[in-house]
């Protein structure tokens, strides 16, 4: 239990503890029949760029059990069904029932059926037995969790001996100069794109600040390793906008 | 669609406790006696959160 006093950022706004999910909740309520549509033009499209190198490092076999946990609207998951075939198994998890419900209308629309399942679970708290997955992915999610330290703990423990955690997630730039138009990017084009397309610039100015809050490179690799992970490393894409964090579990 | 997969069942805990949970597959709920609660499962899909979860009654609790 959190105290009451205890506040954390939602954005770059201070809010209680215990005000966070409620407040991440109503966002992707607001946006989750605009998602995709909102990540292709958000992103120039590139957002698929930074999946698909996410899934080629995956090293998923056929067989496999996976689960994309915060996985929205289940771009991940869907390729996923493929590698890992009729005898594995993919959980697509989201804590927000309207992304859940998104993403099951869109992988079922695809004629995805059969290795897949729907739990809507906290990345905190997962309903899931020791030992599980072979691999667990969060793409764009783990900055939208409060206790960021529960949920990377709380994976840890789902995951096989050898299972590894892929973490995708807005970061630093790293690239000199490339601050400045990202700035300008995200608080003066997004929020404005989110209020063309969605009607909605305040939960694309939160998502916004919220990337600007999120650890960076180095901060997140070492909040892996204190939850316990092993062999902990990140690639840099696009500038260091975007990092893919790996660790293991032995 | 609207059952729960034996291979999900095979694998999902209570998430309060990381115990075992009991299918009601009548009331479509999943039962944690550890955490006495009840996980509602809706159009085959698993509500696994402490908050949208019912309460076990004393009656429940007992019985089962």
């Amino acid at each position: 239990m959190s105290d009451k006093n205890q506040t954390t950022h939602f954005g770059y706004e201070n809010v209680a503890v215990d005000d966070k999910a409620t407040r991440v909740a109503e966002v992707f309520h607001s946006v989750a029949n605009k998602y995709d549509i909102m990540n292709d033009l958000m992103s120039g499209g590139v957002h698929r760029l930074w999946k698909r190198y996410t899934i080629n490092k995956s090293g998923v076999k056929k067989g496999d059990t996976v689960l994309d946990l915060a996985g929205g609207t289940g771009d991940l998951a869907a390729k996923f069904t493929r590698l890992v075939g009729p005898t594995g198994k993919v959980i697509l998890s989201d804590i927000n029932e309207s992304m859940l419900e998104q993403g099951r209308e869109r992988l079922t629309n695809m004629g995805i059926a059969g290795n897949i399942e729907y739990v809507q679970a906290d990345a905190e708290d997962l309903p899931f037995e020791d030992n599980t997955f072979d691999l667990v992915t969060m793409a764009f999610g783990l900055r939208n969790v409060t206790e960021k330290k529960n949920a990377l703990e709380s994976i840890l423990r789902c995951l096989k001996p050898g299972g590894k955690l892929m973490v995708l997630e807005f970061s630093k730039p790293v690239v000199p100069g490339l601050n400045v138009v990202y700035d300008h990017y995200s608080f003066k084009i997004l929020p404005a794109v989110g209020k063309l397309v969605a009607n909605d610039a305040d939960s694309y100015r939160y998502l916004a600040e919220s990337i600007r809050m999120h650890p960076d490179q180095e901060t997140l690799k070492g909040m892996m390793e204190d939850a316990g992970f092993d062999k902990v490393s990140y690639h840099n894409m696009t500038g260091g906008i975007v990092a893919l964090h790996t660790g293991y579990k032995f | 669609m609207n059952t729960i997969s034996h291979k999900l069942l095979d694998i999902l805990v209570c998430p309060v406790t990381k115990g075992r949970l009991i299918y009601d597959r009548d009331k479509q709920e999943l039962i944690s006696r550890s955490a006495r609660l009840a996980y509602p499962i809706i159009d085959g899909k698993p509500i696994m959160l402490e908050s949208e979860a019912r309460p076990l009654t004393q009656q429940e609790v007992e019985q089962r």
